[in-house]
């Protein structure tokens, strides 16, 4: 008996301590810190768990290792260190906008997202504050119209018109209108690949013969690949992430419906992560558009990259994903290295980042990683090209040079 | 009800009420106290934690009075949130009508979507009805994300700050105050429902629904009217979460977030008025310390970026399945037996 009391209390008593801990973590972590002035923070919002943690994972490892580069190799920028103040959002909507408040409450000058859901659930918090932010993946809804949000790279809808323009200038050999079929996740990734699609296709000459939904954690794509197949696509274009993307091409080659359709991916898809999911053969002749160069090109920042990974995250050698968020370190640095430059260190305000930060970007080359970075007024848009990928025997081999992605005229709400 | 040692009640009307000693009052005044003075002394991040904590509890007492007083079991209420919330998004957007049309309606229209769903209560319970409720969830927002024109779709729809007699609420601490209002107000009437004619009979239904219509209670009214009020709690807090956000989109209310507001109310202990805030909070604080934990043991440890950040959901679940073992009747269990120890004090056994 006084035993199990024993065992109670103890158990109430860790709870207790627990509960009681939480302010002081918090106190550690959050806006009672005292400030520095040889430090800048800068906050990232990163879905290291969650349902879109194959992607985040490897994000997350990327900017954080870019930034230990920068401050322990380059000694900060400008001479500051930067101060990483990182939260799992664990691809929820509801803890994104509690992390934007706690972010601008600590004292952040600018945030970053790895995912466009992310993003849309942190955009409206940031921009009543005027607190700059940009999304690794970006959804045309973020940046139109331009307010405070930016995306590091094009968006999917963007990715939409590369690869609908290539498949028409490289890949069609019918008559008249290809038939394509849209298969998109059911969120902001999907919808800005549909919003570009419903924008562009009737005036490029393609004919959109239907668009499924998936949801990210889906295991099973049977039934909308029926549906697709009994309209005979010539083409069948994928906005999603790597997981549903792998699940859908399975599905596809077990029913017969590839190889015999293209298939194009937007860039929240097209990864190592997939290949290894779906397997180097079913995902073979997949052809997929993605802004970056690959891993083992010759650019400035590739060794550098290629170190860090492999000393401190060997597991996600090989991921473009990688690639993407060690650019979005490099590029944070870069606006952060023009904002204490241009105003000193003394007057630095998020709002003071943003407009002599952000906005005096201008071709930025970012270690050749990707295109380069320049804020052009009334596009939000930091780099503006892309490059189309075809996976062959495993590898995602770039099948282009950089291909200019203009700014879509989009109307939302 | 228990009272201190040497305290009695020498009328009904004392017998009944809810704040019964001076102590009772001192002890709400200071609450009041403290809760109308976080904002002077808390930042946007935890002032915006409590607001959601606050809109967590609202939403909990629905279910509570659902599924902790009356017994339906409903695996579907961010779905019935997410109707309160688009209707105050759309209303307040769209058509330009006042905030507080927007949060009513949002109540309203909850609640009838509630009832609705909630008529297959009649013939179903338990787990039939609880997977008649997860049908709730997905076809509301299924219906969300393709009812473009109207609910912005996957794009989401913007959601303008609520102003209430000319006075806008734009910033955490003016919400915080307009949410406690409101949760206070919730908090007060699912006390005082759990008392009336209509409380009781949630309480024999949910108890022996046979014997509760043996005795002359109407099932199929107090069921449907348990959905409604339970719906409509979520409504409001649907409401206040839009304009808190200032943005909506479909992935804000997950099947997810269903499963954990049952967690919530078991946690703090269903079928009482204190559960739910007991619960929340529980639960909202143990998720915020557990944000901070990877962040920190890898900054204190010098461990490479993501190397722990799967600790924080294992120890979640972790907290979660001691907690149940070690006090399975909830926190409020536990409150009462700290009152009742309270009470005897100091000769409390």
């Amino acid at each position: 008996m006084n035993c199990i009391k024993l065992s109670k209390a103890t158990g109430l008593a860790c709870l207790a301590l627990m509960l009681i801990s939480i302010p002081l973590l918090g106190a550690g972590c959050g806006s009672d810190s005292e400030d520095t002035v040889d430090k800048v923070k800068v906050g990232f919002s990163i879905c290291y768990t969650g349902v879109a943690a194959e992607k985040g994972r490897p994000m997350g490892n990327a900017k954080l290792d870019c930034i230990k580069y920068i401050n322990e190799e380059l000694g900060g920028v400008a001479g500051y260190e930067i101060e990483v103040i990182w939260r799992d959002n664990e691809y929820d909507a509801a803890k994104a906008t509690t992390i934007i408040n706690e972010l601008i409450d600590a004292g952040c000058l600018m945030f970053t997202t790895n995912s466009s859901a992310m993003m849309t659930a942190s955009a409206e918090t940031a921009n009543r504050e005027d607190f700059p932010g940009f999304a690794v993946f970006s959804a045309p809804a973020l940046t139109n119209p331009p307010q405070h949000i930016y995306a590091q790279m094009p968006d999917y809808g963007d990715d939409w018109a590369a690869f609908a323009n290539y498949y028409l200038e490289n890949i069609w050999q019918g008559e008249g209108e290809p038939k394509m079929a849209l298969h998109l996740l059911n969120n902001s990734t999907g919808a800005g690949a549909k919003a570009a699609a419903d924008l562009l296709a009737d005036d490029l000459g393609i004919d959109l013969v239907t668009v499924e939904e998936h949801d990210a954690s889906t295991i099973s794509e049977i039934d909308s690949l029926t549906r697709i197949m009994a309209l005979d696509p010539d083409v069948l274009y994928i906005s999603s992430t790597p997981q549903p993307t792998s699940i859908i091409l399975k599905d596809a080659v077990d029913l017969g419906l590839y190889p015999g359709v293209t298939v194009g991916l937007g860039h929240a898809s097209i990864t190592d992560e997939l290949v290894e999911l779906a397997g180097a053969d079913v995902v073979e002749g997949v052809y997929g558009v993605y802004p970056t160069v690959n891993w083992g090109d010759d650019v400035p920042a590739m060794d550098k990259m290629t170190e860090y990974c492999q000393q401190y995250h060997p597991e996600d050698y090989g991921n473009m994903d990688y690639i993407t968020s060690w650019a979005e370190g490099l590029i944070v640095a870069e606006i952060l290295r023009l904002a204490i430059e241009n105003v000193g260190i003394e007057n630095l305000t998020p709002q003071a980042v943003e407009e002599h930060g952000f906005k005096a970007l201008n071709n930025f080359n970012v270690g050749g990683l990707h295109g380069p970075v320049t804020y052009t007024a009334g596009d939000n848009r930091l780099s503006k090209s892309v490059r189309v990928f075809q996976i062959s025997g495993g590898e995602i081999m770039p099948i282009t040079g950089w291909i200019d992605a203009p700014q879509i005229p989009y109307v939302f709400d | 009800m228990d009272l201190p040692a040497g305290v009695r009640n020498f009328s009904y009307a004392k017998d009944m009420a809810i704040f019964r000693t001076k102590t009772h009052w001192a002890m709400l005044l200071l609450l009041f106290v403290v809760l109308f003075t976080l904002p002077l002394y808390l930042g946007n991040h935890w002032l915006n934690v409590a607001n959601f904590v606050g809109i967590t509890i609202i939403a909990v007492t629905g279910l509570n009075i659902l599924t902790g007083y009356c017994g339906q079991l409903s695996i579907g209420h961010a779905g019935f949130i997410a109707v309160g919330a688009y209707t105050s998004a759309v209303l307040t957007n769209r058509f330009e009508l006042p905030f507080l049309v927007g949060l009513i309606c949002a109540g309203l229209l909850a609640g009838f979507v509630g009832m609705l769903f909630g008529i297959p209560s009649v013939r179903v319970k338990g787990f039939y009805l609880a997977i008649s409720t997860i049908a709730a969830q997905i076809i509301i927002i299924w219906v969300i994300n393709h009812w473009t024109n109207i609910t912005g779709g996957f794009n989401g729809i913007a959601v303008p700050e609520p102003v209430i007699a000319g006075i806008t609420f734009d910033t955490q601490g003016e919400f915080f105050y307009l949410i406690v209002a409101i949760t206070i107000l919730v908090i007060f009437f699912a006390k005082n429902l759990a008392r009336t004619r209509p409380g009781r009979a949630f309480i024999a239904i949910r108890d022996n629904d046979l014997a509760a219509e043996v005795m002359g209670i109407n099932l199929f009214r107090y069921k449907l009217l348990a959905f409604f009020i339970g719906c409509f709690l979520a409504g409001i807090a649907g409401s206040l979460m839009a304009h808190l956000m200032g943005f909506l989109s479909a992935e804000n209310f997950h099947i997810t977030d269903s499963i954990l507001y049952i967690g919530m109310l078991i946690i703090g202990g269903m079928g009482t008025t204190v559960g739910p805030i007991f619960g929340v909070i529980f639960i909202k604080l143990l998720d915020k310390g557990i944000s901070f934990l990877s962040p920190t043991l890898e900054g204190a440890f010098n461990l490479p970026a993501g190397f722990t950040t799967g600790i924080g959901p294992m120890v979640f679940g972790l907290v979660i399945i001691l907690f149940l073992i070690i006090e399975p009747r909830g926190l409020a269990h536990r409150w009462q037996l700290f009152k009742a120890s309270y009470r005897l004090w100091p000769f409390s056994y």
